[in-house]
Protein backbone atom coordinates (compact mmCIF):
# COMPACT_ATOMS: atom_id res chain seq x y z
CA UNK A 1 0.00 0.00 0.00
CA UNK A 2 2.37 3.09 -1.02
CA UNK A 3 -0.44 4.63 -3.17
CA UNK A 4 -4.62 5.33 -2.24
CA UNK A 5 -6.65 6.30 -5.80
CA UNK A 6 -8.70 9.43 -5.37
CA UNK A 7 -12.05 9.80 -7.18
CA UNK A 8 -10.78 13.22 -7.94
CA UNK A 9 -7.09 13.08 -8.93
CA UNK A 10 -6.48 9.43 -9.85
CA UNK A 11 -4.00 7.36 -7.97
CA UNK A 12 -1.61 9.29 -5.67
CA UNK A 13 1.09 9.21 -3.18
CA UNK A 14 0.46 8.32 0.21
CA UNK A 15 2.11 10.95 1.71
CA UNK A 16 -0.40 13.42 -0.15
CA UNK A 17 -3.17 12.14 2.18
CA UNK A 18 -4.61 11.87 5.91
CA UNK A 19 -5.92 8.85 7.82
CA UNK A 20 -8.90 10.47 10.18
CA UNK A 21 -10.35 8.13 12.13
CA UNK A 22 -11.91 4.42 12.05
CA UNK A 23 -15.89 3.96 11.62
CA UNK A 24 -18.60 2.81 13.20
CA UNK A 25 -18.34 4.24 15.77
CA UNK A 26 -18.39 2.59 19.23
CA UNK A 27 -21.73 3.89 20.10
CA UNK A 28 -23.65 7.53 19.76
CA UNK A 29 -22.31 9.45 22.98
CA UNK A 30 -19.36 11.63 22.49
CA UNK A 31 -17.36 9.91 24.65
CA UNK A 32 -18.07 6.77 22.69
CA UNK A 33 -17.68 8.84 19.41
CA UNK A 34 -14.78 10.76 20.36
CA UNK A 35 -12.35 7.94 22.55
CA UNK A 36 -13.85 4.27 21.62
CA UNK A 37 -12.64 2.38 18.50
CA UNK A 38 -13.69 -0.71 16.98
CA UNK A 39 -11.14 -2.72 15.84
CA UNK A 40 -10.49 -5.37 13.50
CA UNK A 41 -7.75 -7.70 11.83
CA UNK A 42 -9.02 -7.89 8.25
CA UNK A 43 -11.94 -4.64 7.74
CA UNK A 44 -11.35 -1.32 8.72
CA UNK A 45 -13.58 1.27 7.27
CA UNK A 46 -11.86 4.46 7.40
CA UNK A 47 -12.45 8.46 6.87
CA UNK A 48 -9.29 9.99 5.12
CA UNK A 49 -8.37 13.42 3.52
CA UNK A 50 -6.46 14.23 0.35
CA UNK A 51 -5.20 17.11 2.12
CA UNK A 52 -2.19 17.56 -0.72
CA UNK A 53 -4.55 17.46 -3.24
CA UNK A 54 -7.99 18.22 -3.99
CA UNK A 55 -8.96 18.13 -0.25
CA UNK A 56 -12.00 15.41 -0.55
CA UNK A 57 -12.43 13.45 2.42
CA UNK A 58 -12.63 9.90 1.42
CA UNK A 59 -14.35 6.76 2.82
CA UNK A 60 -10.96 3.95 2.38
CA UNK A 61 -11.97 0.08 3.14
CA UNK A 62 -8.80 -1.62 3.75
CA UNK A 63 -7.79 -5.07 5.11
CA UNK A 64 -5.27 -4.06 8.12
CA UNK A 65 -3.41 -7.11 8.23
CA UNK A 66 -2.26 -7.36 4.64
CA UNK A 67 -2.47 -3.35 3.94
CA UNK A 68 -4.89 -3.99 0.58
CA UNK A 69 -7.01 -1.09 -0.59
CA UNK A 70 -10.64 -2.48 -1.12
CA UNK A 71 -12.73 0.15 -1.61
CA UNK A 72 -12.22 3.96 -2.19
CA UNK A 73 -15.09 6.44 -2.49
CA UNK A 74 -15.79 9.93 -2.04
CA UNK A 75 -17.24 10.06 2.27
CA UNK A 76 -21.37 11.48 1.67
CA UNK A 77 -22.03 14.37 3.52
CA UNK A 78 -23.26 13.65 7.10
CA UNK A 79 -20.70 10.72 7.19
CA UNK A 80 -17.26 13.29 7.07
CA UNK A 81 -16.88 14.43 10.24
CA UNK B 1 15.28 -29.93 29.26
CA UNK B 2 18.21 -29.23 31.79
CA UNK B 3 19.01 -26.24 33.07
CA UNK B 4 18.31 -23.30 33.81
CA UNK B 5 21.70 -21.66 34.02
CA UNK B 6 23.43 -21.02 37.34
CA UNK B 7 23.89 -17.56 39.12
CA UNK B 8 25.91 -15.63 36.77
CA UNK B 9 29.19 -14.38 38.42
CA UNK B 10 33.03 -13.65 37.99
CA UNK B 11 33.48 -17.04 39.45
CA UNK B 12 30.80 -18.57 37.12
CA UNK B 13 33.43 -17.53 34.17
CA UNK B 14 35.81 -19.06 35.39
CA UNK B 15 34.18 -22.44 35.82
CA UNK B 16 32.83 -22.02 32.33
CA UNK B 17 36.76 -21.53 31.85
CA UNK B 18 37.28 -25.38 32.84
CA UNK B 19 34.15 -26.99 32.13
CA UNK B 20 33.84 -25.59 28.58
CA UNK B 21 30.42 -24.73 26.80
CA UNK B 22 28.73 -27.49 28.40
CA UNK B 23 28.47 -25.42 31.50
CA UNK B 24 26.01 -23.09 29.97
CA UNK B 25 22.67 -24.31 30.42
CA UNK B 26 19.05 -22.61 29.11
CA UNK B 27 18.56 -19.41 30.19
CA UNK B 28 15.28 -20.76 31.30
CA UNK B 29 12.96 -23.55 32.44
CA UNK B 30 9.12 -24.00 33.08
CA UNK B 31 8.18 -24.89 30.14
CA UNK B 32 5.10 -27.03 30.38
CA UNK B 33 1.91 -25.95 30.77
CA UNK B 34 -0.26 -26.60 33.96
CA UNK B 35 -3.88 -27.07 34.86
CA UNK B 36 -4.44 -24.28 36.43
CA UNK B 37 -2.35 -20.55 37.83
CA UNK B 38 -2.89 -17.85 40.61
CA UNK B 39 -2.49 -15.57 37.31
CA UNK B 40 -2.57 -16.20 33.37
CA UNK B 41 -0.48 -13.20 32.24
CA UNK B 42 -1.34 -13.30 28.35
CA UNK B 43 1.57 -11.82 26.62
CA UNK B 44 5.72 -12.45 27.00
CA UNK B 45 6.59 -9.09 26.11
CA UNK B 46 8.69 -6.90 28.71
CA UNK B 47 5.29 -5.83 30.40
CA UNK B 48 4.42 -9.27 30.74
CA UNK B 49 7.10 -11.33 31.83
CA UNK B 50 8.40 -7.66 34.43
CA UNK B 51 4.69 -7.84 35.57
CA UNK B 52 5.10 -11.89 36.49
CA UNK B 53 8.35 -11.26 37.83
CA UNK B 54 6.74 -9.20 40.84
CA UNK B 55 3.93 -10.82 41.04
CA UNK B 56 5.63 -14.48 41.70
CA UNK B 57 8.63 -12.27 43.48
CA UNK B 58 6.55 -9.61 45.57
CA UNK B 59 3.46 -11.35 45.81
CA UNK B 60 4.37 -15.29 46.21
CA UNK B 61 1.65 -16.21 43.67
CA UNK B 62 1.58 -19.36 40.93
CA UNK B 63 1.82 -17.21 37.28
CA UNK B 64 1.84 -18.76 33.86
CA UNK B 65 3.02 -16.34 31.06
CA UNK B 66 1.04 -17.42 27.81
CA UNK B 67 2.83 -15.94 24.20
CA UNK B 68 0.98 -16.86 21.17
CA UNK B 69 4.56 -16.61 19.23
CA UNK B 70 8.22 -16.30 20.89
CA UNK B 71 9.79 -14.53 23.60
CA UNK B 72 10.51 -11.36 22.26
CA UNK B 73 8.78 -11.39 18.81
CA UNK B 74 7.04 -8.50 20.03
CA UNK B 75 8.06 -4.73 20.29
CA UNK B 76 10.00 -5.51 23.19
CA UNK B 77 12.56 -6.74 20.66
CA UNK B 78 11.84 -4.46 18.06
CA UNK B 79 12.10 -0.92 19.66
CA UNK B 80 15.19 1.57 19.31
CA UNK B 81 16.48 0.28 23.09
CA UNK B 82 15.58 4.42 24.89
CA UNK B 83 15.25 5.10 28.20
CA UNK B 84 14.57 8.56 29.61
CA UNK B 85 12.07 10.01 32.11
CA UNK B 86 11.61 13.78 30.45
CA UNK B 87 7.77 13.99 30.51
CA UNK B 88 6.03 16.70 31.64
CA UNK B 89 2.71 16.05 33.39
CA UNK B 90 3.12 14.68 36.94
CA UNK B 91 1.11 11.09 36.54
CA UNK B 92 4.07 10.46 33.82
CA UNK B 93 6.90 11.86 34.89
CA UNK B 94 6.95 10.72 38.29
CA UNK B 95 6.30 6.99 36.66
CA UNK B 96 8.69 7.24 34.26
CA UNK B 97 11.65 8.29 36.76
CA UNK B 98 10.48 5.25 39.22
CA UNK B 99 11.28 3.37 36.06
CA UNK B 100 14.50 5.16 35.32
CA UNK B 101 15.51 4.66 38.67
CA UNK B 102 14.84 0.76 38.54
CA UNK B 103 16.96 0.47 35.22
CA UNK B 104 20.08 1.73 37.10
CA UNK B 105 20.05 -1.10 39.20
CA UNK B 106 18.26 -3.57 36.88
CA UNK B 107 21.31 -5.81 35.97
CA UNK B 108 21.81 -6.68 39.92
CA UNK B 109 18.22 -7.09 40.62
CA UNK B 110 17.74 -9.73 37.56
CA UNK B 111 21.54 -11.09 37.52
CA UNK B 112 21.42 -10.64 34.09
CA UNK B 113 23.13 -7.55 32.39
CA UNK B 114 20.74 -5.70 30.62
CA UNK B 115 23.52 -2.94 29.48
CA UNK B 116 22.13 0.23 30.99
CA UNK B 117 24.22 3.33 29.16
CA UNK B 118 22.67 6.26 30.41
CA UNK B 119 24.62 8.15 27.35
CA UNK B 120 22.19 11.47 27.69
CA UNK B 121 19.01 12.02 25.73
CA UNK B 122 19.13 15.72 23.49
CA UNK B 123 15.81 17.35 22.71
CA UNK B 124 17.02 19.53 19.97
CA UNK B 125 15.96 22.73 19.94
CA UNK B 126 16.14 24.62 16.55
CA UNK B 127 14.06 28.18 18.00
CA UNK B 128 13.48 30.55 20.89
CA UNK B 129 10.02 28.73 21.08
CA UNK B 130 11.36 25.30 21.12
CA UNK B 131 13.66 26.57 24.23
CA UNK B 132 10.49 27.95 25.74
CA UNK B 133 8.57 24.75 25.51
CA UNK B 134 12.19 23.11 26.80
CA UNK B 135 12.36 25.28 29.36
CA UNK B 136 9.40 24.28 30.82
CA UNK B 137 9.43 20.84 30.47
CA UNK B 138 12.87 20.73 32.26
CA UNK B 139 11.75 23.03 35.01
CA UNK B 140 8.74 20.86 35.79
CA UNK B 141 11.13 17.52 35.57
CA UNK B 142 13.37 19.63 38.40
CA UNK B 143 10.34 20.59 40.19
CA UNK B 144 9.65 16.60 40.53
CA UNK B 145 13.95 15.84 41.38
CA UNK B 146 14.07 14.91 37.85
CA UNK B 147 17.83 15.82 36.56
CA UNK B 148 17.43 17.92 33.06
CA UNK B 149 19.77 20.77 31.93
CA UNK B 150 18.81 23.24 29.41
CA UNK B 151 21.74 23.64 27.39
CA UNK B 152 22.65 26.04 24.67
CA UNK B 153 24.52 25.53 21.26
CA UNK B 154 27.95 26.04 23.23
CA UNK B 155 27.08 23.68 25.84
CA UNK B 156 25.38 21.72 23.16
CA UNK B 157 28.34 21.26 20.80
CA UNK B 158 30.53 20.47 24.07
CA UNK B 159 28.19 18.06 25.22
CA UNK B 160 27.42 16.10 21.31
CA UNK B 161 30.48 17.26 19.22
CA UNK B 162 29.02 15.11 16.64
CA UNK B 163 26.71 18.15 15.79
CA UNK B 164 29.22 20.55 14.99
CA UNK B 165 29.43 20.08 11.51
CA UNK B 166 25.17 21.30 11.18
CA UNK B 167 26.04 24.53 12.87
CA UNK B 168 26.00 26.65 9.66
CA UNK B 169 22.99 25.30 8.02
CA UNK B 170 19.53 26.38 7.56
CA UNK B 171 17.29 26.37 10.67
CA UNK B 172 20.31 26.43 13.21
CA UNK B 173 20.07 24.50 16.31
CA UNK B 174 20.01 26.87 19.28
CA UNK B 175 20.29 24.45 22.56
CA UNK B 176 18.67 21.41 23.57
CA UNK B 177 17.32 19.90 26.77
CA UNK B 178 19.33 17.33 28.05
CA UNK B 179 18.57 14.47 30.11
CA UNK B 180 22.27 12.97 31.55
CA UNK B 181 20.70 9.68 32.68
CA UNK B 182 18.69 8.57 29.73
CA UNK B 183 20.02 6.48 27.23
CA UNK B 184 19.65 2.99 26.17
CA UNK B 185 18.81 -0.44 27.43
CA UNK B 186 19.84 -3.81 25.57
CA UNK B 187 15.86 -4.57 24.79
CA UNK B 188 16.84 -8.43 23.97
CA UNK B 189 18.44 -8.65 27.16
CA UNK B 190 15.49 -7.12 28.92
CA UNK B 191 12.88 -9.76 28.04
CA UNK B 192 15.39 -12.35 28.43
CA UNK B 193 16.67 -11.47 31.92
CA UNK B 194 12.64 -11.09 33.42
CA UNK B 195 12.22 -14.38 31.75
CA UNK B 196 15.12 -16.30 33.09
CA UNK B 197 14.38 -14.76 36.67
CA UNK B 198 10.79 -14.96 36.32
CA UNK B 199 11.15 -18.70 35.63
CA UNK B 200 13.72 -19.54 38.45
CA UNK B 201 11.25 -18.39 41.14
CA UNK B 202 8.51 -20.91 39.35
CA UNK B 203 6.73 -18.75 36.62
CA UNK B 204 5.70 -21.07 33.43
CA UNK B 205 6.47 -19.53 30.18
CA UNK B 206 4.50 -21.05 27.52
CA UNK B 207 5.54 -20.27 23.97
CA UNK B 208 3.16 -20.87 20.98
CA UNK B 209 -0.03 -20.46 22.94
CA UNK B 210 -2.40 -18.34 21.34
CA UNK B 211 -5.19 -16.76 23.89
CA UNK B 212 -8.22 -16.84 22.07
CA UNK B 213 -11.05 -16.06 24.70
CA UNK B 214 -12.12 -16.32 28.41
CA UNK B 215 -14.24 -18.78 29.89
CA UNK B 216 -16.81 -17.23 32.07
CA UNK B 217 -19.34 -19.24 34.99
CA UNK B 218 -21.80 -17.33 36.48
CA UNK B 219 -20.18 -13.86 35.04
CA UNK B 220 -16.90 -14.72 36.66
CA UNK B 221 -13.86 -15.62 34.14
CA UNK B 222 -12.39 -19.04 35.53
CA UNK B 223 -10.10 -19.26 32.68
CA UNK B 224 -8.77 -19.00 28.96
CA UNK B 225 -9.37 -20.49 25.72
CA UNK B 226 -5.80 -20.84 23.79
CA UNK B 227 -4.29 -22.92 21.02
CA UNK B 228 -3.30 -25.79 23.94
CA UNK B 229 -6.44 -25.68 25.01
CA UNK B 230 -8.29 -24.51 28.40
CA UNK B 231 -6.10 -22.87 31.22
CA UNK B 232 -7.44 -22.21 34.52
CA UNK B 233 -7.04 -18.73 36.20
CA UNK B 234 -8.08 -17.07 39.18
CA UNK B 235 -7.18 -13.71 37.59
CA UNK B 236 -6.12 -12.70 34.08
CA UNK B 237 -3.76 -10.07 32.74
CA UNK B 238 -2.98 -9.20 29.05
CA UNK B 239 -0.29 -7.69 28.50
CA UNK B 240 -0.74 -7.95 24.83
CA UNK B 241 0.58 -4.22 23.39
CA UNK B 242 -0.15 -4.36 19.61
CA UNK B 243 -2.59 -6.92 19.89
CA UNK B 244 -4.44 -5.03 22.84
CA UNK B 245 -7.06 -3.80 19.74
CA UNK B 246 -7.91 -7.71 19.47
CA UNK B 247 -8.08 -8.20 23.11
CA UNK B 248 -10.85 -5.59 23.07
CA UNK B 249 -12.83 -7.67 20.32
CA UNK B 250 -12.20 -10.88 22.47
CA UNK B 251 -13.87 -9.58 25.93
CA UNK B 252 -16.60 -7.15 24.14
CA UNK B 253 -15.21 -3.90 25.17
CA UNK B 254 -14.06 -1.03 22.80
CA UNK B 255 -11.14 0.21 24.25
CA UNK B 256 -9.78 3.58 23.80
CA UNK B 257 -6.84 2.46 21.27
CA UNK B 258 -5.87 2.40 18.03
CA UNK B 259 -3.31 0.07 16.16
CA UNK B 260 -0.71 1.83 14.09
CA UNK B 261 2.54 1.18 13.03
CA UNK B 262 6.28 2.73 13.96
CA UNK B 263 9.50 1.98 11.93
CA UNK B 264 13.10 2.04 12.85
CA UNK B 265 16.12 1.21 10.70
CA UNK B 266 19.82 0.45 11.11
CA UNK B 267 23.34 1.14 8.95
CA UNK B 268 26.02 -0.51 8.73
CA UNK B 269 28.29 -0.28 11.70
CA UNK B 270 31.00 2.68 11.86
CA UNK B 271 33.64 3.92 13.95
CA UNK B 272 31.83 5.86 17.44
CA UNK B 273 30.36 8.76 16.07
CA UNK B 274 27.16 9.39 17.95
CA UNK B 275 27.53 9.61 21.64
CA UNK B 276 24.11 10.08 23.25
CA UNK B 277 20.31 9.78 21.77
CA UNK B 278 19.88 12.89 19.40
CA UNK B 279 15.92 13.72 19.10
CA UNK B 280 15.30 16.08 15.78
CA UNK B 281 11.85 17.42 15.11
CA UNK B 282 12.54 19.11 12.03
CA UNK B 283 10.97 21.60 9.85
CA UNK B 284 8.82 19.83 7.14
CA UNK B 285 9.57 16.30 7.45
CA UNK B 286 8.60 15.13 11.13
CA UNK B 287 10.86 14.00 13.42
CA UNK B 288 13.83 11.70 13.78
CA UNK B 289 15.53 10.27 16.92
CA UNK B 290 18.85 9.30 15.93
CA UNK B 291 21.73 7.06 18.30
CA UNK B 292 24.35 4.37 17.49
CA UNK B 293 24.17 0.89 18.79
CA UNK B 294 27.19 -1.15 20.50
CA UNK B 295 27.45 -2.72 17.24
CA UNK B 296 28.18 0.52 15.70
CA UNK B 297 25.11 0.97 13.62
CA UNK B 298 23.36 3.67 13.43
CA UNK B 299 19.52 3.01 14.54
CA UNK B 300 17.08 5.93 13.14
CA UNK B 301 13.50 6.13 13.91
CA UNK B 302 10.36 8.68 13.65
CA UNK B 303 7.11 9.23 13.56
CA UNK B 304 4.44 6.46 13.04
CA UNK B 305 3.15 5.38 9.56
CA UNK B 306 -0.19 7.47 10.03
CA UNK B 307 -2.40 4.83 9.67
CA UNK B 308 -4.47 1.57 11.64
CA UNK B 309 -2.02 -1.36 10.50
CA UNK B 310 -1.38 -5.22 11.90
CA UNK B 311 1.50 -5.78 8.50
CA UNK B 312 4.21 -4.78 10.57
CA UNK B 313 5.82 -3.32 6.97
CA UNK B 314 6.83 0.10 7.47
CA UNK B 315 6.15 2.50 4.66
CA UNK B 316 8.40 4.19 2.29
CA UNK B 317 7.42 7.84 2.54
CA UNK B 318 8.03 7.45 6.11
CA UNK B 319 11.84 6.03 6.07
CA UNK B 320 12.23 8.96 3.72
CA UNK B 321 11.21 11.37 6.20
CA UNK B 322 13.64 9.46 8.98
CA UNK B 323 16.47 9.79 6.61
CA UNK B 324 16.48 12.91 5.20
CA UNK B 325 16.11 14.38 8.89
CA UNK B 326 18.96 11.72 9.76
CA UNK B 327 21.24 13.35 6.92
CA UNK B 328 19.94 16.81 7.79
CA UNK B 329 21.11 16.73 11.56
CA UNK B 330 23.99 14.93 10.54
CA UNK B 331 25.43 15.08 7.11
CA UNK B 332 28.36 12.80 7.93
CA UNK B 333 25.53 9.81 7.88
CA UNK B 334 24.69 10.72 4.45
CA UNK B 335 26.82 8.14 2.12
CA UNK B 336 26.07 5.05 4.90
CA UNK B 337 24.23 1.89 3.64
CA UNK B 338 20.92 0.79 5.55
CA UNK B 339 21.09 -2.61 6.34
CA UNK B 340 17.79 -3.37 7.98
CA UNK B 341 13.98 -1.58 8.60
CA UNK B 342 11.05 -3.19 10.10
CA UNK B 343 8.24 -2.13 12.00
CA UNK B 344 5.66 -3.46 15.17
CA UNK B 345 2.02 -2.28 15.90
CA UNK B 346 2.22 0.04 18.21
CA UNK B 347 -1.31 0.32 21.02
CA UNK B 348 -1.94 4.36 20.59
CA UNK B 349 -4.55 5.43 23.45
CA UNK B 350 -6.34 8.39 22.39
CA UNK B 351 -4.58 10.56 24.98
CA UNK B 352 -0.47 8.82 24.11
CA UNK B 353 -0.60 7.62 27.40
CA UNK B 354 -0.74 3.65 29.33
CA UNK B 355 -3.72 2.12 30.73
CA UNK B 356 -3.60 -0.08 33.77
CA UNK B 357 -6.22 -0.87 35.07
CA UNK B 358 -9.49 -3.72 35.69
CA UNK B 359 -11.86 -4.56 32.79
CA UNK B 360 -15.40 -5.50 32.22
CA UNK B 361 -14.51 -8.51 34.60
CA UNK B 362 -12.97 -8.51 38.33
CA UNK B 363 -10.77 -10.46 37.90
CA UNK B 364 -9.75 -9.56 34.22
CA UNK B 365 -6.72 -6.71 33.79
CA UNK B 366 -5.17 -4.73 30.97
CA UNK B 367 -1.25 -3.33 30.85
CA UNK B 368 -1.43 -1.52 27.96
CA UNK B 369 -1.86 1.70 25.65
CA UNK B 370 1.94 1.76 25.72
CA UNK B 371 2.19 3.79 22.31
CA UNK B 372 5.73 4.35 21.30
CA UNK B 373 7.26 4.47 24.41
CA UNK B 374 6.73 1.49 26.43
CA UNK B 375 10.07 0.08 26.66
CA UNK B 376 11.58 2.61 29.17
CA UNK B 377 8.48 2.01 31.58
CA UNK B 378 9.01 -2.21 31.47
CA UNK B 379 10.62 -2.27 35.08
CA UNK B 380 8.29 0.50 36.63
CA UNK B 381 4.95 -1.34 35.07
CA UNK B 382 5.95 -4.75 35.91
CA UNK B 383 5.79 -4.07 39.62
CA UNK B 384 2.80 -1.34 39.77
CA UNK B 385 1.00 -3.99 37.52
CA UNK B 386 1.84 -6.66 39.95
CA UNK B 387 0.95 -4.80 42.77
CA UNK B 388 -2.81 -3.81 41.00
CA UNK B 389 -3.21 -7.67 40.14
CA UNK B 390 -2.53 -9.04 43.28
CA UNK B 391 -4.17 -6.86 45.75
CA UNK B 392 -6.84 -5.21 43.35
CA UNK B 393 -5.07 -1.59 44.57
CA UNK B 394 -3.82 0.61 41.84
CA UNK B 395 0.30 1.69 42.77
CA UNK B 396 0.38 4.83 43.58
CA UNK B 397 2.22 5.82 41.05
CA UNK B 398 -0.28 3.96 38.22
CA UNK B 399 -2.95 5.95 39.73
CA UNK B 400 -3.38 8.25 36.46
CA UNK B 401 -3.87 5.21 34.38
CA UNK B 402 -7.01 4.16 34.90
CA UNK B 403 -9.46 3.21 31.90
CA UNK B 404 -12.19 5.60 33.06
CA UNK B 405 -10.16 8.23 32.51
CA UNK B 406 -11.38 9.09 29.25
CA UNK B 407 -15.08 8.63 30.35
CA UNK B 408 -14.37 11.40 32.82
CA UNK B 409 -12.18 13.74 31.39
CA UNK B 410 -8.78 13.18 33.38
CA UNK B 411 -6.98 12.55 30.08
CA UNK B 412 -3.10 12.83 29.96
CA UNK B 413 -2.48 14.55 27.01
CA UNK B 414 1.61 14.83 27.09
CA UNK B 415 1.44 15.98 23.42
CA UNK B 416 -1.63 18.26 24.35
CA UNK B 417 -2.58 16.77 20.96
CA UNK B 418 -6.56 16.07 21.28
CA UNK B 419 -7.78 13.19 20.98
CA UNK B 420 -5.92 11.65 17.77
CA UNK B 421 -2.76 8.89 17.89
CA UNK B 422 -1.67 10.32 15.00
CA UNK B 423 -2.09 14.22 14.13
CA UNK B 424 1.36 15.29 13.62
C1 LIG C 1 10.12 0.47 16.06
C2 LIG C 1 9.79 0.72 17.49
C3 LIG C 1 10.64 1.50 18.27
C4 LIG C 1 10.36 1.73 19.61
N1 LIG C 1 11.26 2.45 20.35
C5 LIG C 1 11.07 2.62 21.67
C6 LIG C 1 12.06 3.28 22.46
O1 LIG C 1 13.12 3.67 21.95
N2 LIG C 1 11.81 3.45 23.79
C7 LIG C 1 10.65 3.01 24.36
O2 LIG C 1 10.48 3.21 25.56
N3 LIG C 1 9.71 2.35 23.64
C8 LIG C 1 9.90 2.14 22.31
N4 LIG C 1 8.95 1.47 21.56
C9 LIG C 1 7.72 1.01 22.22
C10 LIG C 1 7.92 -0.28 22.98
O3 LIG C 1 8.64 -1.21 22.21
C11 LIG C 1 6.55 -0.87 23.36
O4 LIG C 1 5.73 0.12 23.96
C12 LIG C 1 6.67 -2.01 24.37
O5 LIG C 1 7.69 -2.92 24.01
C13 LIG C 1 5.33 -2.74 24.44
O6 LIG C 1 5.26 -3.61 25.52
P1 LIG C 1 5.73 -5.15 25.48
O7 LIG C 1 7.22 -5.21 25.51
O8 LIG C 1 5.06 -5.82 26.59
O9 LIG C 1 5.16 -5.60 24.06
P2 LIG C 1 5.41 -6.88 23.15
O10 LIG C 1 6.83 -7.30 23.17
O11 LIG C 1 4.81 -6.55 21.82
O12 LIG C 1 4.56 -8.00 23.88
C14 LIG C 1 3.22 -8.34 23.64
C15 LIG C 1 3.18 -9.82 23.38
O13 LIG C 1 1.85 -10.29 23.45
C16 LIG C 1 1.72 -11.35 22.52
N5 LIG C 1 0.29 -11.56 22.26
C17 LIG C 1 -0.58 -10.69 21.70
N6 LIG C 1 -1.81 -11.22 21.64
C18 LIG C 1 -1.73 -12.45 22.20
C19 LIG C 1 -2.69 -13.50 22.44
N7 LIG C 1 -3.97 -13.37 22.09
N8 LIG C 1 -2.25 -14.64 23.04
C20 LIG C 1 -0.96 -14.79 23.39
N9 LIG C 1 -0.02 -13.84 23.19
C21 LIG C 1 -0.40 -12.68 22.60
C22 LIG C 1 2.52 -10.88 21.32
O14 LIG C 1 2.89 -11.95 20.48
C23 LIG C 1 3.71 -10.20 22.00
O15 LIG C 1 4.83 -11.04 22.14
C24 LIG C 1 9.19 1.21 20.20
C25 LIG C 1 8.32 0.42 19.43
C26 LIG C 1 8.62 0.16 18.09
C27 LIG C 1 7.70 -0.71 17.30
ZN1 LIG D 1 -7.87 14.20 -4.61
Amino acid sequence: MSRLICPFCGPRELREFEFHKTLPNAGESPFERVYLRVDSLTLSVEHWQHVQGCRAWLQIERNPSTGEVLMTRLARSGEAP
Amino acid sequence: MKGPTPRYSALALLRARFKGAGFWMPLWTGRTLKDGYDVVVVGAGGHGLATAFHLVRDHGLKVAVLERRLVGYGNVGRNTTIVRSNYLLPENHYFYEDSLRRWETLSRDLNYNVMYSPRGVVDICLSDGDMIDAARRGNAMRLAGIDSDLMEIDALERFAPELAPRRTRRFPIVGALVQRRGGTVRHDAVAWGYARAATALGTDIIENCDVQGLRTEAGVVTGVETSQGFVRANRVLFATAGHTGMVGKMIGVPLPIETHLLQAMVTEPIKPLINSVLVYVHPGHGETYILQSDRGGVVMGGHLDGFPSYTREGQWHRMEDVVQGAVELLPQVGGLKILRQWAGTNDMTMDGSPIMDRVKYDNVFINAGWCYGGFKTIPASGAACAKLVATGEAADIARGFRLSRFATGHLLDERGGGPFPVRL
